[in-house]
């Protein structure tokens, strides 16, 4: 079968916001931008799903017409952002977010997003408002958009970006994609996980691809699990719906024994891990210590209910992004039924946001010369706890990073790849469709899903760890290799969507296992029980994995400081927490 | 253990290999509270690789309507429909379809 070629400048993959912004960027600067969408047009991975909050300083939301909060200052924003990550952040990466978030939040206000509330931080839209905002932004700036469609690999010639190996899943067609730059923006990696609350289109490809064409890739081991996230019934299971209500209308948790289990903990620290988003990080982890004693639910969650607000009082403050208990198209009625009844809902951590990601410079240039990153699939700016909006940091990295790749391929040749290499990605592509017989990805998948969410939860240790990676190495070496479809029409073929993403799946929880077992503290989002303390000593540094030779290998690189000096000494995992907590600035706020 | 096993009879049709659609019926655990999507993934992961339903990039909240078919003859999202019993699904239009539930695309329905 004769392969598609298309050519363009830039190269975008990934459909979520940081895709979008990029790619609107990119030809803003002059180049030529091609947006490749795994599923429906701003319908797909996790952007239109989101709450949505957009966090900026308060001093700027002010002047942009809102309350915000005229005594906030970046300075004291950038202090919050940074001991909310446990001074894990890459301090260029947070300036960076700070200083263009009031630019990216008046265009989409231009643009026509509709704000629901606002408070001293941040304004809430939703997802959908936000997406339809950029795809009609990026019809005007002429961004060519291709959907359901993904990039599979990456083309590297003489050490430059080259293009691409990508496929169209409804024809089934492999496409050469010729291009002088690529911007990453595939977002998390969701799909390795079961339970999970991202689209079913997120499983890392970017970031694996990155990684295989040279790109570092860092800070994996840091994987923000939603707390209070619906478990039961299936229909909702991974919903973050009651997540957003605990964190609105407050309520109670209870264990599988009806004990209130958050009363063991300091109760400051019960008190801002629940009010704030810095629940993910807390109940997530207190959520976690229940299960593994056993308490847990049989989903593995506990309950949540109103606990004693009366019912009016309750409803009243979730009922904003709550209409007639609709959420999207969910209707949410049976839940509040239950809870307005004095009922209780099984709830629990589920995977929600990847901190780390390919590692890139605050151009958002990767190490491989015309490859660029931008969002969630990128080395952020969080450190090891996201407390602040992703939104925000789809955005103001999309645009820089589109800019500056747009920049790159003005002053570019076309640089064809070379038959040869195009051939073995092509030859890996086809592999499982070639295969007469073998496993089929699916059964296979959701065992290393549901090991996954087990092993990398939100406590960890090095038994658990050293597990989970000889059963990855076993998938990887045994099964890997034998997958199949059962099917060989490349139309629409499911199996052979899968096949292609298990690779990549595989290969960043193999990163992400390693960096786990190589941190031996306790810091944000990363708990090791045999390492209860957060080690500032040794540990303020980053974990970057380097791919070499088929072989991961895992370096500490010094965390990158431009404004506030990182503290020292050991502090045990929960009093870091408090100490990240009360150093925040006195703007209020859910963030 | 399930309660209770129904069966769930799907559209088949691969307009490249099949003359004309069929339906094929499998036997799925039912689950209190289960969606079509459930039963779909269930058949899916368990009884039959091949066949197709729009899941590689579902958001699973009714968003972005790809997952729109009939159930019992009703226009539904299989994602947000509670199925509770036998159940028979269907894709949207049965003239555009590019493989068992999965329909085309207005501008690749000539193709």
């Amino acid at each position: 079968m004769p392969i598609k070629t298309i050519r363009t400048d830039v190269l975008v993959a990934g459909g979520g916001g940081a895709g979008f912004r990029a790619a609107i960027a990119a030809r803003e600067a002059g180049a030529k931008a091609l947006l490749l969408s795994k599923g429906p047009l701003a319908r797909c991975g996790a952007s239109p799903m989101a709450g949505a909050d957009f966090t900026l300083d308060g001093r700027s939301l002010h002047k942009l017409g809102f309350p915000g909060a005229p005594g906030d200052t970046e300075e004291k924003f950038f202090n919050d952002i940074v001991t909310q990550g446990y001074y894990l952040n890459n301090q260029k990466l947070v300036e960076q977010y700070i200083r263009n978030a009031p630019a990216r939040l008046k265009e989409l206000l231009d643009w026509g997003i509709k704000v629901v509330f606002s408070e001293e931080r941040a304004i809430f839209t939703s997802g959908l408002s936000l997406m339809d905002a950029l795809l009609r932004r990026a019809r005007t700036a002429g961004v060519d958009l291709l959907e359901d469609a993904f990039l599979i690999d990456l083309l590297v010639e003489g050490g430059r970006i080259a293009g691409g190996l990508g496929l169209d899943i409804r024809t089934g067609e492999l496409i050469h994609f010729q291009a002088k730059a690529v911007v990453m923006a595939t977002g998390g990696w969701h799909k390795a996980f079961w339970p999970n609350t991202g689209m079913r289109d997120l499983s890392g490809e970017g970031i694996a691809m990155a990684h295989r064409a040279g790109a570092d890739i860092g800070n994996l081991e840091f994987i923000t699990f939603c707390c209070n996230v619906l478990l039961s019934p299936p229909v909702w299971r991974g919903s973050i719906a009651t997540y957003i209500t605990s964190l609105l209308s407050g309520g109670e948790l209870t264990n599988s024994n009806g004990e209130r289990f958050l009363e063991k903990f300091d109760p400051y620290v019960v008190e801002k891990g629940t009010s704030m988003e810095w629940n993910k990080g807390f109940v997530s982890f207190a959520t976690m210590k229940e299960v593994r004693e056993g308490k847990g639910t049989p989903n593995g969650g506990v309950y949540y209910g109103k606990g004693d607000i009366p019912w009016e009082a309750f409803e009243k403050k979730s009922i904003d992004i709550f209409p007639n208990w609709k959420y999207k198209a969910m209707d949410l009625t049976e839940m509040a039924e239950t809870l307005k009844s004095g009922g209780r809902v099984e709830v629990g951590p589920a995977v929600e946001y990847f901190d780390g990601g390919i590692v890139v410079n605050e151009n958002f240039e990767t190490s491989v010369p015309g490859l660029y990153a931008a969002g969630e699939c990128a080395l952020g700016p969080f450190g090891s706890n996201r407390v602040c909006s992703a939104i925000t940091e789809m955005l103001v990295q999309g645009a820089d990073a589109g800019k500056k790749a747009g920049e790159y391929a003005g002053g570019m040749k076309e640089i064809p790849a070379g038959a040869s290499a195009f051939q073995a990605l092509r030859e890996k592509a086809e592999a499982p469709l070639q295969r007469k017989e073998g496993l089929r990805p699916a059964p296979v998948r959701r065992r290393v899903q549901e090991m996954a969410h087990k092993s990398l939860s939100p406590i960890r240790n090095a038994e658990e760890l050293l597990a989970f990676l000889g059963f990855l190495d076993r998938v990887s070496k045994e099964e890997l290799p034998r997958l199949t479809t059962t099917s060989k029409i490349r139309v629409y073929n499911k199996e052979w969507i899968d096949a292609l993403e298990f690779d990549n799946m595989i290969h960043l929880l193999q990163a992400a296992a390693q960096s786990a077992l190589f941190r031996t503290e306790s810091r944000g989002v990363h708990y090791r029980e045999e390492y209860p303390y957060a080690d500032n000593d040794q540990w303020l540094k980053e974990s970057i994995v380097k791919f070499k030779g088929g072989v991961f290998q895992v370096e500490a690189r010094p965390v990158t400081v431009t404004a506030l000096t990182p503290p020292q000494g050991r502090v045990p995992f929960l009093e870091m927490m408090k100490k990240m907590m009360q150093s925040r600035s006195e703007i209020g706020g859910h963030h | 253990m399930p309660d209770k096993i129904i069966q769930v009879k799907v559209f088949r049709f691969d307009p490249s290999t099949d003359k004309e659609p069929r339906y094929q019926t499998y036997p799925v655990p039912y689950e209190s509270g289960m969606s079509a999507m459930t039963a779909l993934d269930y058949i899916y992961q368990n009884l039959d690789g091949t066949l197709a339903y729009y899941d590689h990039a579902g958001c699973d909240l009714g968003i972005c309507r790809r997952c729109l078919g009939r159930i019992n003859g009703q226009a539904a999202l299989f994602c947000q429909t509670r199925i509770k019993a036998d159940v028979i699904l269907e894709p949207a239009a049965n003239t555009r379809v590019l493989k068992d539930l999965v329909v085309c695309k207005p501008a690749d329905k000539d193709e």
